[in-house]
C-alpha cells in the first residue's frame, strides 16, 4: 500500500519512530549522537576551565578523525562499489602496490627513479603522485574489467587482485627500509592552527565531492540503478559494463589518494602490513552507514557516519579501558547489529 | 467444503481496502474473483490464506467459524494458496517438491526417497497425469509446474485452492492443460477460487463469478447468465470499448528493416519492415522467439546474423545505448524484472533514460527532468501522489505508464512494446491502447509484441505471426482475426 509521507497529528515519538524506520540515515545519525554523548561522558569533566576541557575534547576528536581519514577515503570508494552490487576486497593490497609506485618515484635514496634522473623536489612529487594515481586507477580498472566484461563475481575477482597486488609488491620491493624526502611529508603533516588536520580536510572534501557525484550526476544515479536492477538498467540504455568498470576505477583511485596521504604522514610504507584489514574496515563502515550489501541502496553521508560510529566506539572503548584485543569484538558486534537493524527495516 | 466469508473489513492506515465484503464458495465449484488492480482481490484472498488478518468479519467453513493467524493454519484447514510466482524449487525433482517441509523420513532420519516417489506416482496416476515424479522441476514447462503445485495442494488434502492469475505466463495449449486439471478437481469436490484478468478464460472454466470494485462487492452470479461485456462493465464501472481500431494510417518513411535476421536457437531468417506512423503487431505463442528478436534489435542480446537497417542505414547493433541513440525505445515484458527499479522513486524511474542527456556542467538538471516527467504524467494520466514516492507504491497499470513515460520523454522514432498491458487492469489497458494509437498518429513507428489476439486486433494495422522462431505469415484486415492467427501460431 502507499507509504504516506505526511502524517498529520503525530506525536514527537511517532514521528521519530517513523523517521527511524523510513530513513536509514536518521537511525545511523542517532546511533552516532549516542556514541558521542557516551564518549564525551567518558572523557570526564575534571578540568579547571571550560577552555581546557574543550581543547582536550577537540584534540581527542582530531586524533579520531585523522586516524580514520585513510580508511574513510577508501570506504567512500567502497560505497560506490557496494551500491553497484559488487565488493572490492583488493583495496588494502592496492594501497601497498600504489604506495610502492609512489615510493619508487619520490624516495630520496638512490633507489628513487627520479632522484637518479636528477629530478627532485616538487616536480618529482608531482610525477610520483600522478604515477601513483594512474596505478590506482589501473589496478581498479583490472578488477573492474574482470567484473564487468568477464562477468566474474566481484568477490572472486577482487580476492584474486588482493592476493596478487600484495604478493607481487612484496617480492619486487623486498623489505627496503626506504624513506621519502622530508619535504614530501608536508602533504599530510603541514600544520593548520597548530594541528595536523590535512588528512581530515582531504577526507571531507572528497566526501562532499562524492556525495554530489552520487546524488547529482548521471554516473552516480546509474550506479544506484545498476545495483538495484541491472537488467532494467541495461534495457534503459545504460552502459552497464562501463559504469561498473568505472566504479572499480574510482575505488582504485581513492585508494591511491589514501596511499599518498599515508606515505606523507609516516614517511615510508610497510609493504607487509600497510593497508591490511582496510577492506574489512571499509566494508564495515559502509554497512554500518546503512548501505545495502545487495546493492541499490546507500549513501556517502551514511558511510562517513558509519566510519565515525566505529571510530568513536573504538575511542570510547579505549577511554573505558577495554583491552585492545576485545575491541575488534565490539566492531564485529556493531556491524552485525547494523545489518540486523536494516533487515528489520526492509521486512517491515 | 463450503466457505462463507461475511462482512470482511480491512484497512491499511487511512486506506480502506475492503469495506464489508461477503464471499461464498460451494463444494466443487470454480469461482472467478474479478476486479481491477487495487480492487481488493489480493487482500481478500490473503485474509483467507492467513497472510493478513481481517479488521472485522467472520470466516466460516461448513458453518463453523474459523480464524487463521498464519498461512500454515489456513493450509491445515484445507485452503491452499497458489501464488502467481510459483513456489517450487527448480533444482529438485518433482517428488521432493511435493514433500517440501513435510518430507517422509526413514527411521534412520534420512529421506525416504522411494516412499515419496511412490506416493507422488500414486497421486499422479489417480489423476491420469503422465509426469515422472523424478523429473527435475526446472525441465517442466510452466503449465506442468502449475499442475505440480496443484497436486501438492491436493496431497495436503486441500479442499479449497486459490489460484492467483494462473494463466498469465502460459501459452494456450498449456492453459488448456491446466483447465483440464481444474475440471478434474471439480469432480473430486475441490473448490477453486480463480483470480484472473482474462475474462474469456473465466467464461470458459468458471461456474460462478464475484466482482470487487474499490473494496466493495459489486456483482456476483453464475457465469452462464452473464457475458464478457457485462462483467467488464462491473469491473470498470463503465462501458469498455472492444474491437478493431478504425484509425487512418499515414505511412511515413521506413524506420526499421530487418533482413534475414538470425540468432540460433531463438529465431531465424526474419525479414520485416516498419514505417513511421504504423502499428505492427508480432504475435505467436510463448517461445516463438519474438521477444528475443526485438531484444536483439534493441542491442540487448549480442551477436546475430543478418542485417538491421534503421532509417534506411545499415547498423550493427551491439548495445542498448546505441539503440537509444538511434531513436529506438523498448518497453520490456515482465515489468518487475525488466521495467522498474524498485529502490528508486517514481521520478527517477520515469527519467532514467533522459537523465544522462539532461545535465549542466556534469550535474543533473533535476528541475528540467521534473518538468519533462510532469508533461508525461499529464499526457499518460498517471495516477500518483508525489514524484518522490516509491515506484512500488503505484498499481501495475500506473507503473507501466511510468516505464512508458521514460521512453516517451526520449522522443523515440521507433517504439517496441513487449506485452505492454501485462498485469494491467481493464481500465488502464484501454488508456494504454489510446496512448499507443495516439503515438502512432503522431508518426512514431510502433511494434507491439503480444500473444493476446484481442490486443493485436485492437491495436495493430497489420501483424506478423511467428512460430518457432520464424515468421509464418502476415495478417491484416479480414485475415487479422483470432482463428486465423491461432491457426498460424500453432503451426497449422
Amino acid at each position: 500500500m502507499t507509504q504516506r509521507t505526511n502524517v498529520p497529528n503525530e506525536t514527537f515519538m511517532q514521528k521519530a519512530i517513523r523517521l527511524w524506520k523510513s530513513k536509514p540515515i536518521f537511525s545511523t545519525a542517532c546511533v552516532l549522537v549516542l556514541m558521542v554523548i557516551l564518549q564525551t561522558l567518558a572523557l570526564g569533566f575534571e578540568f579547571e576551565t571550560f577552555g581546557e576541557w574543550f581543547s582536550f575534547w577537540g584534540r581527542n576528536w582530531i586524533n579520531i578523525l585523522r586516524n580514520n581519514a585513510n580508511v574513510g577515503i577508501v570506504a567512500l570508494g567502497m560505497t560506490f562499489v557496494i551500491i553497484s552490487g559488487g565488493i572490492d576486497l583488493a583495496v588494502g593490497s592496492t594501497l601497498v602496490a600504489v604506495g610502492a609506485v609512489l615510493m619508487v618515484f619520490v624516495n630520496q635514496y638512490p633507489t628513487g627513479l627520479l632522484t637518479a634522473a636528477g629530478i627532485t623536489g616538487v616536480p618529482a612529487f608531482a610525477i610520483g603522485i600522478l604515477a601513483c594515481m594512474l596505478m590506482g586507477c589501473a589496478l581498479g580498472g583490472i578488477s573492474g574489467f574482470l567484473v564487468s566484461k568477464q562477468k566474474l563475481p566481484a568477490f572472486i575477482a577482487t580476492l584474486g587482485m588482493m592476493k596478487i597486488c600484495r604478493s607481487v609488491t612484496q617480492q619486487l620491493m623486498q623489505t627496503q627500509g626506504v624513506k621519502v624526502p622530508p619535504a614530501f611529508l608536508s602533504i599530510s603533516n603541514f600544520k593548520i592552527g597548530g594541528q595536523v588536520i590535512l588528512p581530515i580536510i582531504y577526507w571531507l572534501i572528497i566526501a562532499v565531492i562524492l556525495h554530489i557525484v552520487s546524488k547529482k550526476t548521471p554516473f552516480g544515479r546509474q550506479v544506484f540503478a545498476i545495483g538495484s536492477n541491472e537488467r532494467t538498467a541495461r534495457l534503459s540504455g545504460i552502459n552497464v559494463e562501463k559504469v561498473k568498470w568505472l566504479v572499480y576505477v574510482l575505488s582504485g583511485f581513492l585508494v591511491s589518494i589514501a596511499a599518498i596521504i599515508q606515505v606523507a604522514r609516516i614517511g615510508s610504507m610497510d609493504y607487509a602490513n600497510a593497508g591490511s584489514g582496510y577492506e574489512m574496515d571499509a566494508i564495515a563502515a559502509v554497512v554500518v552507514g546503512g548501505t545495502s550489501m545487495s546493492g541499490g541502496r546507500g549513501s556517502i553521508l551514511g558511510t562517513v557516519l558509519g566510519m565515525l560510529i566505529i571510530a568513536v566506539m573504538n575511542n570510547l572503548l579505549n577511554l573505558m579501558g577495554v583491552p585492545p584485543f576485545l575491541r575488534e569484538a565490539f566492531k564485529g558486534f556493531i556491524v552485525v547489529a547494523a545489518v540486523l537493524l536494516q533487515k528489520k527495516e526492509s521486512d517491515s | 467444503m463450503n466457505l462463507s466469508m461475511k462482512g470482511i473489513v480491512k484497512s491499511f492506515g487511512a486506506n480502506d481496502v475492503l469495506k464489508s465484503v461477503d464471499f461464498n464458495l460451494n463444494e466443487g465449484e470454480i469461482c472467478a474473483l474479478l476486479g481491477e488492480n487495487g480492487a481488493g482481490k489480493s487482500t481478500l484472498m490473503n485474509i483467507l490464506g492467513g497472510v493478513l488478518s481481517a479488521d472485522k468479519g467472520t470466516i466460516e467453513l461448513d458453518g463453523k467459524p474459523v480464524s487463521f493467524a498464519n498461512p500454515a493454519q489456513s493450509l491445515s484447514a484445507g485452503i491452499a494458496f497458489i501464488h502467481q510466482e510459483l513456489n517450487l524449487i527448480n533444482d529438485l525433482p518433482v517428488y521432493e517438491n511435493m514433500f517440501i517441509g513435510r518430507e517422509i523420513k526413514k527411521r534412520s532420519g534420512f529421506l525416504d526417497h522411494k516412499a515419496m516417489y511412490q506416493k507422488t506416482k500414486e497421486l499422479f496416476d489417480s489423476m491420469g497425469l503422465e509426469i515422472d515424479p523424478g523429473t527435475m522441476v526446472s525441465s517442466l514447462d510452466a503449465s506442468f509446474k502449475q499442475i505440480v503445485e496443484i497436486s501438492r495442494a491436493l496431497m495436503m488434502n486441500a479442499s479449497i485452492i486459490i489460484m492467483d492469475e494462473p494463466t498469465t505466463s502460459l501459452t494456450d495449449p498449456e492453459i488448456e492443460r491446466v483447465f483440464d486439471m481444474l475440471r478434474m478437481l471439480k469432480q473430486q469436490k475441490v473448490a477453486v477460487i480463480f483470480i484472473s484478468h482474462k475474462l474469456r478464460e473465466v467464461m470458459e472454466i468458471c461456474d460462478r463469478y464475484t466482482v470487487l470494485r474499490d473494496g466493495v462487492l459489486v456483482a456476483d452470479g453464475y457465469v452462464k447468465d452473464t457475458s464478457i461485456p457485462e462483467i467488464a462493465r462491473h469491473m470498470v464501472g463503465h462501458e469498455v470499448k472492444t474491437g478493431t481500431s478504425s484509425r487512418e494510417v499515414h505511412l511515413g518513411d521506413e524506420v526499421l528493416r530487418l533482413e534475414n535476421l538470425t540468432q540460433e536457437p531463438y529465431f531465424r531468417n526474419v525479414s520485416l519492415k516498419v514505417h513511421a506512423g504504423e502499428v505492427l503487431g508480432i504475435t505467436g505463442l510463448l517461445g516463438d522467439g519474438r521477444s528475443e528478436l526485438f531484444r536483439t534489435v534493441f542491442g540487448a542480446e549480442g551477436k546475430y546474423q543478418g542485417k538491421i537497417y534503421v532509417n534506411g542505414k545499415p547498423v550493427t547493433m551491439t548495445s542498448t545505448q546505441q539503440a537509444l541513440g538511434l531513436g529506438i525505445g523498448y518497453l520490456p515484458r515482465n515489468r518487475k524484472e525488466n521495467g522498474i527499479i524498485k529502490d528508486m522513486d517514481i521520478l527517477e524511474n520515469g527519467s532514467i533514460v533522459t537523465m544522462p542527456k539532461t545535465t549542466k556542467f556534469g550535474l543533473i538538471r533535476a528541475g528540467e527532468l521534473l518538468k519533462q516527467f510532469r508533461t508525461q504524467r499529464k499526457n499518460l494520466q498517471i495516477k500518483m501522489e508525489n514524484e518522490t514516492d516509491s515506484i512500488t507504491s503505484l498499481s501495475g497499470g500506473n507503473q507501466q505508464k511510468v516505464v512508458l513515460a521514460k521512453w516517451l520523454s526520449a522522443n523515440p522514432k521507433l517504439l517496441i512494446l513487449d506485452n505492454p498491458t501485462q498485469g494491467v487492469d481493464v481500465g488502464a489497458k484501454e488508456e494504454i491502447y489510446d496512448i499507443i494509437l495516439r503515438l502512432a498518429d503522431e508518426g512514431v513507428a510502433i511494434v507491439v509484441l503480444c500473444s493476446e489476439a484481442q490486443e493485436i486486433i485492437r491495436l495493430c494495422d497489420r501483424a506478423l505471426v511467428m512460430y518457432h522462431g520464424t515468421v509464418r505469415a502476415e495478417v491484416s484486415g479480414e485475415s487479422m482475426n483470432e482463428h486465423e492467427m491461432m491457426r498460424l501460431a500453432t503451426g497449422g
